[in-house]
């Protein structure tokens, strides 16, 4: 653990320090947000649309969200990271889904809704990795494709269905099923 | 109404939130569950819990780099005035923060000034200078020197390397004005610009400098086509 706190004082800022002075409008480290953190969100949206364009101009538009809601980060559970991969995938599902982004004051809401910032979320995410692979490998391997599918790919129900070569309520059914079995292991 | 393949209630609560938190629910389906789950605490503790697990994949989304300009556009839509048709060069946002890093190098010009034969303290007090450095990774950088008593623009390649069938070409932009050319300009060595007066006039503490690089023999159009390679913003000595 002391090895660990040494490492992390080491290392270059934090990425949430530079998400908590984007909240206090200091340009340059939202510059340095961007340069340190643009190809992970690149390839988020370039994961989900599979469309250079479009992913590019999904990231315009996702570092406009991040500039003008990373005053919520610090209201929020995630770790800084994964919040920025969550605005990034969100924005990209919208795009995806039929064009017709929901309401951004429901996404709000459910920002607020989150817990307290963890300080020790880096090490609580290794630990964690291992327990939804550990859950996942508990599925049917199909099944378990299709979870990392629509989290990773962003697939719909009738894209899953597809590739599986399934009816849709059979994958609405399996997927449903498989999602509370993996809700238990996860709360476990 | 219990969701199909299961029991119904509670299960049907937690499979909504999983299937939210996993982006499988659309439009008013979507707007429906995340009100229900901003009203319902156990919900709301259940979405967590899916976000965190779930957000252990995200190791799997591979990195890559991205366009370039891309932060530009956000600066530019965040920071500075909407781009008009080539109008992109009318917003400062751009050239902003840069003030420092001039001064820093006009240090350095003064330097270099003083080994110029014809300088004295008054023409000193009448020289602008810009750092006009590198965008987008371009590793392009400039310096110019404005001498109101000259009316030259003084221009010295730092670093860069000429591109075959294109040159850099300097323009100044003053205010929200469109860029104006001051012409071609070399990598390999300083060359000295005179300007009209209409150029002159406009050439003040605040003005910026910038290179674009444009096809052989600069932009034919008067107006800037190719990309910026280097910004600055002119500074008193």
């Amino acid at each position: 653990m002391a090895k660990f706190a040494r490492m992390n004082s080491a290392a270059p800022p934090h990425i949430a320090d530079l998400i908590a002075r984007t909240a206090l409008r200091d340009r340059s480290a939202f510059r340095d947000l961007y340069a340190r953190t643009s190809a992970k969100l690149f390839g988020v949206t370039l994961r989900i649309l599979k469309d250079r364009s479009e992913a590019e101009e999904a990231l315009q538009e996702v570092y406009v969200k991040i500039w003008q809601r990373a005053d919520r980060y610090v209201a929020g559970g995630y770790s800084p990271i994964s919040w920025l991969v969550a605005v990034a995938r969100n924005h990209a599902l919208d795009v995806l889904r039929a064009r017709k982004p929901v309401s951004d004051d429901i996404d709000l809401v459910l920002d607020l809704a989150d817990g307290s910032p963890d300080p020790e979320q880096a090490t609580i995410d290794s630990t964690e990795r291992k327990r939804i692979d550990g859950c996942l490998d508990e599925l049917e391997s199909d099944k378990a494709d299709c979870v990392r599918g629509a989290y990773l790919d962003g697939f719909s129900y009738e894209e899953l269905a597809t590739r599986h070569n399934v009816p849709l309520n059979t994958m609405r059914t399996w997927l449903r099923r498989s999602l509370l079995k993996l809700r238990e292991c996860l709360s476990a | 109404m219990s969701l199909e393949g299961l029991s119904g209630g509670r299960d049907d609560d937690q499979v909504l939130v999983a299937e939210y938190a996993l982006g499988l629910l659309e439009g008013g389906e979507r707007a429906a569950v995340a009100r229900r789950i901003a009203a319902d605490p156990a919900m709301a503790a259940d979405l967590r819990l899916w976000r965190t697990r779930l957000a252990t994949l995200d190791v799997q989304f591979a990195e890559v780099a991205a366009p370039t300009g891309v932060l530009q556009q956000v600066e530019w839509r965040l920071f500075g005035a909407a781009p008009a048709p080539g109008g992109w060069w009318n917003s400062l946002a751009l050239w902003r923060g840069l003030t420092a890093a001039a001064a820093a190098v006009a240090i350095i010009a003064i330097g270099v000034n003083l080994l110029q034969p014809r300088v004295d303290p008054k023409v000193l007090a009448n020289q602008l200078v810009a750092a006009i450095q590198s965008q987008a990774g371009s590793g392009v950088e400039f310096v110019a020197l404005y001498d109101e008593g000259s009316g030259e623009v003084r221009i010295t390649s730092l670093k860069g390397a000429a591109v075959p069938d294109k040159d850099y070409e300097l323009w100044y932009i003053k205010g929200e004005q469109p860029a104006v050319s001051m012409g071609v300009i070399p990598v390999d060595q300083r060359m000295e610009i005179p300007l009209d007066p209409a150029a002159r006039a406009n050439i003040a503490p605040g003005t910026v400098f910038a290179v674009t690089l444009e096809q052989k023999g600069g932009s034919p159009t008067g107006k800037a086509q190719g990309p910026i390679v280097a910004v600055g913003t002119a500074t008193p000595i």
